[in-house]
């Protein structure tokens, strides 16, 4: 129900006719959702070639003027500005922006794996084979920037997510709590902890996409971790596989250590449930760390990798971890060459660095080392023991996306309205509506 | 306007003809009044109408548009598979969520304004107080309850069981059974304000005394309400039903707050407008612009049709009542 308009006195006619008029408005706005989005302009104006950087993160505004700052000492005459637009607005905008023939980025923040796809089809980007270097990067950290169909690259990207458990060090200490190092030592701490009235583990059920990543950070060791995603993708096994199903199992069989009916904890909640220090362990991602010192910087947090569950195919535990994101170049920039040189120079350990200093990020940059020091030991731990986050590097090129099948499937489990085997099979049917393995 | 008596008939005629031409504004005055409006009304409903059409027809590569695709974009969602599943269960979603909303909300409307039109004490102050959630933005109401709704957090649970009513602390928003009721009521409390002002003007409008000669004839209250209240209420009624059924059919905000852009748990509360959402911009296949607006094209073929069809029905028994 959705327009206010309340007339004094509603006589035969005036009712049909405000419902008519009222009833048109209504059906056009379903229609008109699919058109307008706002713009803005850029150039070069004299000596000086003026690059315009769009991006996602507002957050970042302030530590990407002291980046560009000094990339500008080093390049006379080439000004770099950085604007940042709201995250749930960027798509809209950037489709936008990199469709006009001019006044669009000249670079560009793009989101990883799946919706690149459609501005390399576009014919949108430049491709950057040949220009910039990315030889000695992680093949799954490149695959972020690359089209599906043509394998060029048409990004550099910026930085990693890893997937951990992470914990309150105050709470197992006060509990005498051992860093679980296998999954017995997991589910008795668990049990210990419920005994004290505290929450375990902090999650949601009701946000899709954290089930996909809390099923990579238990069930990856138990399904065989991304050979099993590249079998599925060369047509040799599929999602009903009994080790891919039994490792959804292991994450529903964690049910008692996650809060009360899980599939109804809003995700904020979730993350408040740890901040607040009412819930001991979080699985998620380096960028949960952010959000947790902002709401409390005195939490002392610490991380882990989930230990081997039973069965698991794996010997030891794994570090998943994915690209966040990419710069690439607007195809339609009159300053190719100035841009070409931009996004050269994120891919160099001077931009990395800064990257890692100031935005308190992983640098996808190879070799490079936050000052941070959880997020030092995370990074290392990933190119130590580092497994891609199968479901967005192989599974993230349609609707339903595949984390968010697999979520789903999960909640579904949880709720005890679905087996493992019945989980395993919906995922499959869902993600077949657009995958198909390769010949 | 024009006296007749002792004025002759060629007089009269011309008068009247000065006084119709006087009634009527010339063309230019009417196209010079109509066209901000009419410009408006095409850059904003009428191109993007026509221009979504044109799209839902067009293979799509990202923003480039290609060939003619014929019906294409409309097979994805009509050959039988996972889209023509999803868009079944979202149509159904809807039609529960109109049902529901019809149910409560438009009872509840008209319940709330024959009471008020019979009281006198705080008529004023209960009329804002219901219509007062109309002035916060659904996402906001749809926040703002997701989170008394929380299980961790939330004040309705933490209440319930303050009282005593353990049994009734429920997941609210997390189970597939009790989700979409949850929304509805949510939307409910919001929008039940609307038909109370709707059906408390056509109250307004029907005169007393019919209501004092059935009484003088002996009708009970409830006879009065039945027999007279209710039959000279179906305009309104039927405008509220039109209305509502439209809003419904389009109802993204409010369940997006609540239950995120899937329609949790578990798809429980996906409705077509989320699905759309999803097609047009959480979709990563490069051809995403033709099947969203062949989704819309669709989604707008069935809100115009049934809501056509309503009004046509809506006259009739309009029609009987004259």
């Amino acid at each position: 129900m959705g327009r206010r308009t309340a007339p004094r006195t509603l006589t035969r006619n005036s009712a049909s006719q405000i419902s008519r008029s009222l009833l048109a408005a209504g059906c056009a706005a379903t229609l008109a959702l699919t058109a307008c989005a706002p713009s803005t302009e850029g150039g070069s104006a004299g000596d000086t070639t003026k690059l315009t950087v769009w991006s996602w993160r507002t957050e970042d505004i302030a530590g990407y003027n002291k980046i560009f700052d000094v990339y500008e000492k080093k390049h006379p005459g080439v000004q770099v500005e950085f604007k940042a637009y709201k995250n749930t607005e960027y798509p809209t905008i950037l489709q936008t922006g990199l469709a006009k023939s001019s006044g669009g980025p000249d670079v560009a923040q793009l989101k990883p794996f799946g919706p690149i796809q459609a501005f390399i089809e576009g014919g949108n980007l430049t491709a950057l084979d040949g220009k910039v270097d990315l030889a000695g990067w992680p093949e799954e950290v490149v695959a972020a920037a690359k089209g599906k169909k043509d394998g060029k690259t048409y990004g550099v990207p910026f930085a990693i997510q890893t997937l951990h458990v992470l914990y309150n060090k105050k709470i197992f200490a006060d509990n005498g709590i051992q860093v679980p190092t296998t999954w017995e030592d997991l589910k008795a701490a668990g049990d210990k902890l419920k005994k004290a009235g505290i929450t375990p583990m902090a999650t949601t059920a009701k946000e899709p996409w954290v089930m996909g990543l809390t099923h990579e950070i238990f069930g990856a060791t138990r399904m065989g971790g991304d050979k099993f995603a590249q079998d599925v993708v060369a047509g040799k096994n599929d999602f009903t596989d009994p080790d891919y199903t039994a490792s959804l199992q292991t994450v529903a069989d964690l049910k008692p250590y996650f809060p009360e009916d899980v599939t109804a904890v809003p995700y904020l909640d979730a993350q408040a449930l740890f901040s607040s220090g009412k819930a001991a362990m979080y699985p998620g991602g380096a960028y949960e760390l952010g959000p947790f010192k902002k709401a409390d910087p005195g939490l002392d947090i610490g991380f882990f990798d989930a230990p081997l569950p039973p069965g698991a195919k794996m010997d030891k535990p794994v570090t998943p971890g994915f690209a966040d994101g990419s710069y690439g170049v607007n195809a339609k920039s009159p300053n190719q060459k100035e841009a070409l040189e931009l996004v050269k120079w994120m891919a160099t350990p001077e931009f990395g660095q800064l990257f890692a200093d100031e935005l308190k990020q992983i640098s996808a940059v190879p070799g490079v080392s936050p000052k941070d020091p959880l997020l030092a030991e995370m990074i290392a731990k990933y190119r130590s023991q580092g497994e891609p986050y199968s479901m967005a590097v192989h599974f993230g090129y349609g609707e339903p996306l595949g984390r968010d099948a697999e979520g789903e499937a999960i909640a579904s489990m949880l709720l005890g309205k679905m087996d493992a085997k019945a989980a395993g099979t919906k995922i499959q049917k869902d993600i077949s509506a657009w995958f198909k393995p390769e010949e | 306007m024009v006296q007749a008596g002792g004025v002759s008939s060629e007089r009269a005629a011309r008068g009247r003809r000065r006084s119709r031409r006087s009634r009527v504004p010339s063309v230019r005055l009417l196209v010079f009044l109509l066209a901000p409006a009419l410009a408006l009304y095409s850059v904003f409903i009428i191109y993007p109408l026509f221009s979504s059409l044109q799209y839902s027809l067009f293979s799509w590569a990202g923003t480039r548009q290609l060939g003619f695709a014929g019906l294409e974009n409309f097979e994805r969602w009509l050959q039988p598979g996972l889209y023509r599943e999803r868009l079944l269960r979202a149509f159904g979603h809807n039609m529960i969520f109109f049902a529901g909303t019809m149910l409560l909300q438009t009872t509840l409307g008209l319940a709330f304004a024959v009471l008020l039109h019979r009281s006198r004490a705080g008529k004023r102050f209960l009329q804002t107080a219901f219509t007062l959630p109309h002035l916060v933005s659904p996402i906001v109401v749809g926040y703002l309850w997701s989170l008394m709704l929380s299980p961790s957090f939330g004040a309705v649970n933490a209440g319930l069981r303050g009282v005593g009513l353990e049994s009734l602390a429920l997941p609210w928003t997390g189970d597939p059974a009790l989700s979409l009721p949850t929304v509805i009521v949510v939307n409910a409390w919001q929008w039940v304000g609307f038909p109370m002002l709707l059906f408390g003007a056509a109250l307004a409008g029907i005169p007393e005394e019919y209501g004092n000669a059935a009484r003088v004839d002996g009708a009970s209250a409830w006879q009065v309400f039945r027999k007279i209240t209710f039959p000279l209420l179906i305009p309104a009624i039927g405008t509220v039903s039109v209305l509502t059924f439209v809003g419904n059919m389009n109802v993204i905000d409010v369940i997006y707050a609540m239950q995120g852009s899937q329609g949790q748990p578990a798809g429980s509360t996906d409705v077509l407008t989320l699905l759309f959402y999803r097609t047009a911009f959480q979709n990563p296949d490069p051809a995403a612009i033709g099947q969203s607006s062949a989704l819309a094209v669709l989604m707008f073929v069935f809100i115009f049709g049934v809501s056509m069809l309503a009004i046509r029905v809506m006259r009739r028994a309009e029609g009987r009542l004259r």
